[in-house]
């Protein structure tokens, strides 16, 4: 045998394959099926395993992992500097973060912005509700509230941000809190309170109170000279400390300085740089300058991350496994399909199929099961993560920043479970497709 | 339309090898009917698969229409056994699972290149199916048709490729009287339309249908 040759009165195999014979290999095919129903059944619910596995397992990583980051906000680009710990840093010309040392910082390769924060070191309280949330404050209590000043520009891209500026005399001051701050005070103060949640969709913005700065509940550190402070919430964000209310700048060094109390320079200096693969090195030129770095929430957020990421892929390795084992089941009920079945493959042969098309016809038995499986197995993902969610939601106490579902099933990762059904499945037929290629037709029609 | 010369196949039994055929000649006109009679085990099955393209382990030279096998790669003898060649077997004729409809239509289903629609091919073999006289029992499993009714299916499928050649392999052997003088019935007028038709039987009724009918004994025909 040599070479492609064929008959000069009828047209060769040139021609390529054309609908209709895709169409005769996918009805031979679905007729394989429906000649052994229980078989194909138990094919779809081994590749509907995997599929279910890896949706329900890498959804439950993906949801956990958004509820991670809503618990550690943490924004790659920001790098949080601090006075350095060591005083021969100041003799440098580092340590102490001034006005100078913002300066330097802002002018670092890759750095966009540096905001300064400086901590009220005089205390400030508050006696009374805000005006409307009466009921959210425990009678006689008086809350002491530690305050920041934050350069306006850290606020300027949240909702209300343009208005966060130091006032004219007279006017309350816009002070920002910590996002955050409202779904502690619903799942942990305000029970511990025993006084009523926040309304549903409450908008906590333009709410007033009233302040009286030199009031310490700590007796004997109180000062003096008290003065009422009325503040208007200007926005929340994320980066504003969640134990501290934030004034801006200006606000804070004036009360500093009608305090009396020195200058030591700045508590911290956020650094914004161009992209997330700039902060090593900005981070590592502060250190060399003599600065310290607060890396608490990054790490937090780092660690949570990693113990996130670590289980996910940990559990898709599971769901892989699973759509191993399912290839395994397929490959042994495919090679006994194409045994069942050898004399059909075999008059297809007399028929004009080649070895190649009874190949295809196995391959495509197993491509329809497993897509049957794999949308069987997002169906079922899907379900079980409704389940797990009705459950967590009976078990589970509403703690704080708990999310609505721990699970999201992304269009992709629908997508990769049903490609992993399909592979799997054809994966698990293609020894049993070599099988059936390989079969003598004169053998089995005697 | 078929030309065997000097064709010669053994099979291995144990590590002897067992002559089946030794130097068998026999040309098949179109239009014409040729029968080849022997004993069970003779090798009349095996003679009929060599001349269909399907044991290509022989020795000698084979052709059909015009065509000589060997030269042929596997995907151009499969078009050729596609286009060219018809055929009916004992048993295990059709795909369990399709409709006698769906049987019908394989070849054309199977055909590479073709571009007939769909529709076209489903009316041509519903006409089949009405030539062979099973013309309401299109969409029946194959596990519902009589053993007759299996043959006439097959027999339809093989007008649908319209063969330049036909080779049956004891096409009555598990059908009664009445359903096997159908069948030979339609053996004689896709003769008449100008097909070359080879049976291998060991049935008298049907040697007696063909207008020549050789003994394949110790591996030649005579």
């Amino acid at each position: 045998m040599s070479g492609e040759h064929g008959p000069a009165d009828w047209p060769g195999p040139a021609g390529g394959g054309g609908h209709g014979r895709w169409r005769g290999l996918l009805a031979v095919a679905w007729s394989g099926l429906r000649s052994a129903p229980g078989t194909a059944l138990v094919d779809t619910a081994a590749a509907a395993l995997g599929a279910a596995a890896l949706v329900l397992f890498v959804g439950l990583g993906l949801g956990v992992g958004d509820a991670a980051r809503g618990l550690f906000p943490a924004d790659a680009r920001l790098v949080e500097v601090v006075p350095g710990p060591v005083s021969l840093g100041g003799l440098l010309g580092g340590g102490l973060l001034d006005d100078g040392a913002v300066g330097r910082l802002a002018a670092l390769p890759g750095v966009e912005a540096a905001w300064p924060r400086l901590a009220l070191e005089v205390p400030v309280a508050a006696a009374q509700a805000p005006p409307g949330l009466t009921g959210a404050w425990p009678p006689g209590m008086v809350l002491q509230i530690p305050v920041i000043g934050v350069a306006p520009g850290l606020l300027a891209g949240e909702p209300g941000g343009a208005a966060f500026a130091d006032p004219p005399a007279g006017q309350p001051v816009p002070v920002a809190l910590s996002r955050r701050l409202l779904e502690l005070y619903d799942k942990t103060i305000a029970p511990a309170w025993g006084v009523p949640r926040l309304p549903p969709g409450f908008d906590p913005a333009g709410l007033e109170l009233d302040l009286e700065v030199g009031l310490a509940i700590v007796p004997g550190r109180s000062e003096a000279a008290r003065q009422p402070l009325r503040v208007r919430l200007a926005t929340l964000s994320d980066r504003v400390p969640l134990y501290a209310m934030a004034m801006p700048l200006a606000t804070v060094q004036r009360l500093q300085a009608a305090y009396r109390r020195p200058d030591e320079g700045y508590a911290q200096v956020t650094v914004q740089v161009a992209a997330p693969d700039d902060a090593p090195a900005v981070a590592a030129a502060a250190r060399r300058m003599g600065f310290g770095l607060d890396t608490a929430d990054r790490s937090a957020a780092e660690r949570a991350g990693a113990v996130v990421a670590i289980t996910t892929t940990a559990l898709a390795a599971l769901a892989l496994l699973l759509g191993l084992l399912a290839a395994l089941a397929i490959a042994r009920s495919r090679a006994a399909g194409v045994a069942a079945r050898s004399r059909d493959l075999a008059l297809l042969q007399a028929l004009g199929a080649t070895g190649g098309d009874l190949a295809l016809v196995v391959l495509l038995e197993a491509g329809l099961v497993g897509a049957a499986g794999g949308l069987a197995g997002l169906g079922l993902g899907r379900l079980g993560g409704l389940l797990a969610d009705r459950v967590a939601r009976g078990l589970l106490p509403d703690f704080p920043f708990r999310p609505e579902s721990f699970f999201r099933f992304p269009a992709w990762l629908l997508g990769a479970a049903l490609a992993l059904a399909v592979l799997s499945a054809v994966m698990g037929a293609l020894a049993p497709a070599t099988r059936a290629a390989r079969i003598e037709p004169a053998r089995w029609l005697s | 339309m078929i030309s065997l010369r000097g064709v010669t196949r053994s099979f291995s039994d144990g590590g002897r090898t067992v002559p089946v055929l030794a130097g068998v000649d026999l040309e098949v006109a179109a239009g014409e009917v040729v029968a080849v009679v022997g004993a069970s085990g003779s090798g009349k099955s095996t003679l009929l698969y060599v001349a269909g393209g399907l044991d290509g382990g022989y020795g000698g030279e084979v052709a059909v229409a015009g065509q000589p096998l060997r030269p042929l790669s596997a995907r151009a003898l499969a078009d050729l056994r596609n286009r060219r060649i018809g055929f009916v077997f004992q048993a295990f004729n059709l795909v369990g699972g399709l409709s006698a409809l769906d049987n019908v239509m394989l070849p054309g289903l199977l055909r590479r290149g073709s571009r007939e629609p769909a529709g076209a091919l489903r009316r041509r073999a519903e006409a089949a199916l009405e030539e062979v006289g099973l013309g309401d029992k299109a969409q029946a499993q194959p596990e519902r048709l009589s053993g007759g009714e299996r043959q006439r299916v097959a027999i339809a499928r093989a007008l649908l490729a319209r063969p330049a050649v036909l080779l049956a392999d004891e096409p009555t052997g598990a059908l009664d009287a009445a359903s096997g003088a159908a069948v030979i019935a339609l053996f004689g007028a896709l003769a008449r339309a100008g097909a070359a038709v080879l049976l291998v039987t060991h049935e008298e009724r049907v040697s007696r249908a063909a207008g020549r009918v050789l003994t394949l004994d110790q591996g030649r025909l005579s």
